[in-house]
């Protein structure tokens, strides 16, 4: 009966590993899922749905990628149900919006921190820009830093919530020019907060390149600054923040890529870290992601790792005054 | 269905709204960070007052009351809701939505409908009904929407 | 006149198979329950990706627009509401089918769909540019006003009892803070992890408005006593035809609110129905019928919702700001070719912006032409048994709710809310008022807050919230339409017994 016993035993676990192993050897076997935590036509989710679009190629995943939305307050609630509540299966990935889910779990009241996801790649980078109304008097960082320091708290500008690469962007500019303003952030995400601005609700914003670059174009708005390292190719004419003499690095640009919530199979990440950078790399991806403005900077999992770890460190700094 | 029965379900009934809109109250005035249940505080004062007044109308027997539920209605609803909630919450999930889904089908339409329980042909009916059913849901939700939806044993 | 040139476009074979196709679909897709416009317009992204622009464009904008059409489908014969904008359509759209008048509330719902679509794209391509001064004219302090007057609609949605009505109107109101809060983040009410994510409105529509109708046909249990069988009336075209002649009011509301409420960003599409629905009624001699199968009702809510799809694109179209969920997703369907919304559009790619438009007035006839056509046909749902339709249409919840986030917590909030739903009706609660405090929670609270932070920045809450003429002009609305319900409030209990109230 004991040798029975053991025998069933040994056969189920072989049975089991056997499968196991299968499945990673076969993964994908079946359309996989990719939660965006912002709502369908966000900037985000665009990206993701063009980034993905490839993903049933041979010669990346062989299986399409199918975009689930889980919207609401700022990321967390899509990021609490990844973290939470999805399977770790290889079968449901998510896409991370550095630094807003990292500052979040910094600032608390979230199921989540770095710890419970593994990045997979980075495919986009998208900085935070100060932008004004069209007829706005401002023309310069310098302009609105003089307003705030002759009005302190007065100067309204909107931005696209609590804890995300906008508000980063505030405080980073609070802090290095040494004024009070006031931040409000919008309930409708990037999109709403630039409403205001053209609507002249606020006296000027935080946006996403992106978006801000479409919105000049349109003649709606003036971009007086670019919250990065460097200037961006989108807008060769527009300073950083840093030329303007202020002393702000990248710690806003929202870095945009695919992870994977903690448990997922060894195999199955090692699997998607080798093919995803290269599907992200594939000319078309490449061609509608630039015609529809929005920058690529295309980074490897252990890139994402250090990248993750060094935003940490940067925003733990920042956020441990509020 | 006696007079009193709907009046003594309204007073029950009122009196779980009000019990609800006073934790929600109590909820809103105590937790923190305070700011962020600025909005609750609000809708759970007028919540309360209403619902106080409701309840005590109803205690009253000042109110016009809703139709109620007949106990005869109770009987015949109970299996049903029985078996709905069942589906919903254990099946659908632990079953897998493809296999739950007949199988509530079927014993719902069993329970409720008319057609003689002794005859194989209405039983074959309802074997036919269900089929179709989850044949278009399937092919609408599977196929054409490609909705991932749980599935344990199969499909 | 420049749209009259590209109308050729539209009709070119793979142009005019496109504008059916997505049509068609936007039909089925907006019929099935828990597939809001959105979502649907959401699904077909992926085929855009293959297309020119401006056949993608024609293909979502064709869907868009039937999609909305097509959610009075499901509210008019199993009383599920696809999207919030098909709420007030159940109201007496479902009360007809009960009475065997299918076919006509459908030909109803879609004829004054096609009239209201077609004034709302008509006002999309004369008006843009002074429409995109009014859309942008709506700051905080003014939508949290709006969300104010939606909230007094409920004393006159439920007829029975204003107190009762504004309690289930609380109650929406509180059900709409559960989960994390918009601005803060704070985690609020959240007794359930299925209540993480607040609780979705799709899913609540559904369960509040299917859930309670299952079980009210549980309820008559397992009996044929005959006199539930329902005869489906046929009903000919002709007839709808002049009916709807005969209801020029109604008509003329709900088109008339329902383009201006549309252009509204972010508020619109949700709440033009049932202010129309609301407004149609107060202006209506027989008002009393309204909420009994009145085809006023259905004409009122259904000219709304299909003339807001113009004019809710036009901050789109102009200044590049999606101004409804859908719009922002018709926005990647543009930027996908590299095509910018605003002076770049009109300027540079007419022949998109113009086959767009123009594919979306067709496609509110075309919609209308396929709509009339399966009316009589759908009309016969209601001839199905008792039995196989609770069985269907608890089915149908199930689906339908996963589907829209694919997530069990969905189910259960859609199945505890309707349970609920079903004994609080038994009590002389109703639904409609609480999907309102659930869809106008969200817009009355992060508008007051965004506004009380500029306010307090600025000039200060009183002249922030109680200045400017828009903002006196909404309050004069609001106090109008309380004064209004109580008037009529006094005036019914003075006419009416209790046991008539009862019935």
């Amino acid at each position: 009966m004991k040798q029975l016993l053991a025998g069933a035993a040994i056969a189920l676990m072989g049975l089991t590993t056997t499968a196991f192993a299968e499945g990673a050897e076969n993964y994908p076997e079946r359309p996989v899922m990719m939660m965006v935590s912002y709502g369908a036509g966000g900037a985000t989710d665009f990206q993701a749905r063009i980034v993905t679009m490839t993903a049933g190629n041979e010669d990346a995943l062989g299986m399409p990628i199918a975009i689930l939305n889980k919207p609401g307050a700022g990321g967390r609630v899509g990021w609490n149900w990844l973290a939470t509540q999805a399977d770790a299966d290889g079968y449901t990935l998510g896409a991370y919006n550095v630094p807003h889910f990292i500052a979040q779990s910094i600032k608390g009241g979230v199921e989540y921190s770095t710890d419970s996801f593994e990045p997979i790649a980075n495919w986009g980078a998208d900085p935070a820009v100060f932008v004004v109304g069209a007829d706005s008097d401002f023309n310069s960082m310098q302009d609105v830093v003089a307003f705030a320091k002759e009005n302190p708290g007065k100067l309204t500008f909107s931005g696209a919530g609590l804890f995300v690469g906008h508000h980063i962007a505030a405080l980073q500019l609070e802090k290095a020019a040494d004024v009070k303003m006031a931040y409000i952030p919008n309930n409708k995400g990037g999109a709403g907060a630039m409403k205001a601005v053209i609507a002249g609700e606020v006296m000027g914003g935080i946006n996403n390149l992106s978006d801000a670059f479409r919105a000049e174009q349109a003649g709606n708005v003036k971009i007086l600054g670019v919250f990065d390292l460097e200037r961006n190719e989108f807008l060769p004419d527009v300073p950083t923040l840093k030329e303007q003499g202020y002393d702000i690095d990248n710690a806003s640009v929202n870095f945009r890529g695919i992870m994977v919530p903690k448990g997922t199979p060894e195999d199955v990440i090692e699997k998607l870290a080798a093919t995803v950078p290269a599907m992200f790399e594939n000319g078309k991806v490449a061609g509608k992601m630039k015609a529809g403005g929005s920058p690529m900077k295309i980074m490897t999992r252990d890139e994402v790792k250090q990248m993750w770890a060094d935003r940490a460190a940067t925003l733990k700094e920042l956020l441990a005054g509020l | 269905m006696t007079p009193s029965l709907p009046r003594l379900q309204h007073v029950i009934g009122s009196g779980i709204v009000a019990a609800v809109g006073l934790w929600v109250a109590y909820v809103s005035y105590t937790q923190q960070p305070s700011e962020a249940f600025l909005f609750p505080r609000l809708i759970a004062t007028v919540f309360v007052v209403l619902a106080l007044w409701t309840f005590a109308k109803a205690c009253l027997g000042w109110t016009k009351v809703g139709n109620g539920i007949s106990i005869s209605q109770m009987a015949n609803l109970t299996p049903g809701l029985i078996v709905t909630l069942i589906y919903i919450f254990w099946a659908a999930k632990g079953l897998g939505f493809y296999t739950a889904t007949p199988i509530a089908f079927f014993i719902l339409l069993s329970l409720y409908d008319p057609a003689s329980h002794r005859e194989v042909k209405s039983w074959l009916k309802r074997l036919f009904i269900t089929a179709c059913f989850v044949a278009v849901m399937y092919g609408l939700f599977a196929k054409l929407l490609k909705v991932y939806t749980p599935r344990e044993i199969f499909f | 006149m420049e749209f009259l040139y590209y109308f050729g476009d539209v009709f070119t074979p793979i142009n005019f198979g496109l504008l059916m196709l997505g049509t068609i679909g936007g039909l089925i897709l907006g019929a099935t329950p828990g597939l809001s416009p959105t979502m649907a317009v959401a699904l077909l992204i992926p085929f855009t990706f293959q297309l020119e622009a401006a056949q993608g464009l024609i293909l979502l904008g064709a869907a868009y627009t039937s999609t909305v059409a097509g959610g009075a489908v499901s509210a008019i014969l199993l009383k599920i509401p696809g999207a919030p904008a098909n709420i007030a359509t159940t109201l007496d759209g479902h009360t007809m089918a009960q009475k065997g008048e299918g076919a006509k509330a459908l030909q109803l719902s879609f004829l004054a769909s096609a009239v209201g679509g077609v004034f709302g794209v008509l006002l999309l391509i004369f008006l843009t540019p002074v429409l995109a001064k009014w859309a942008l004219a709506f700051g905080p302090s003014h939508l949290f006003w709006l969300a104010i007057l939606g909230v007094t609609v409920i004393g006159t949605l439920d007829s029975r009892s204003v107190v009762k009505g504004l309690l289930s109107g609380c109650i929406g109101l509180w059900l709409s803070t559960i989960g994390f809060d918009d601005i803060m983040g704070a985690q609020r009410f959240i007794f359930h992890p299925a209540l993480g994510g607040g609780i979705n409105i799709i899913a609540a529509l559904i369960g509040l408005f299917a859930i309670p109708q299952v079980i009210t046909m549980f309820a008559k249990g397992r009996r044929n006593d005959g006199a539930e069988v329902i005869e489906v009336q046929k009903h000919s075209i002709l007839d709808a035809m002049k009916e709807l002649m005969r209801n020029k009011r109604a008509m003329g509301i709900g088109t008339i609110t329902g383009s201006i409420i549309g252009l509204i960003p972010g508020v619109g599409g949700q709440i033009a129905g049932l202010v129309a629905y609301d407004q149609s009624k107060k202006f209506s001699p027989d008002r009393d019928k309204f909420g009994t199968g009145h085809p006023e009702g259905v004409i009122a809510a259904e000219a709304a919702n299909n003339a807001m799809v113009g004019p809710s694109l036009v901050p789109l179209l102009t200044l590049s700001i999606p101004g409804s969920p859908t719009a922002a997703v018709l926005l990647g369907g543009l930027l996908i070719h590299g095509i910018f919304p605003g002076t770049d559009l009109f300027d540079n790619h007419p022949d998109v912006a113009w086959t767009f438009i123009n594919s979306m007035l067709i496609g509110q006839i075309l919609m209308c032409i396929f709509g009339l056509y399966v009316a009589g046909m759908a009309a016969r749902v209601a001839q199905v048994p008792q039995s196989v339709m609770a069985a269907v249409v608890l089915g149908l919840a199930v689906f339908g709710s996963y589907s829209v986030q694919s997530s069990m917590g969905d189910v259960y909030v859609m199945a505890a809310l309707g349970v609920m739903m079903y004994f609080l009706e038994r009590f002389g609660f109703s639904a409609a008022p609480l999907v309102l405090g659930l869809i106008l929670g969200p817009i009355a609270e992060a508008n007051f807050i965004q506004g009380s932070m500029i306010a307090r920045a600025t000039d200060g809450l009183g002249p922030y919230f109680l200045t400017g003429p828009l903002n006196i002009f909404l309050i004069a609305v609001v106090i109008l339409s309380i004064l209004y319900s109580a008037y009529m409030e006094l005036r019914t209990r003075r006419y009416t017994s209790k046991e008539e109230i009862m019935a």
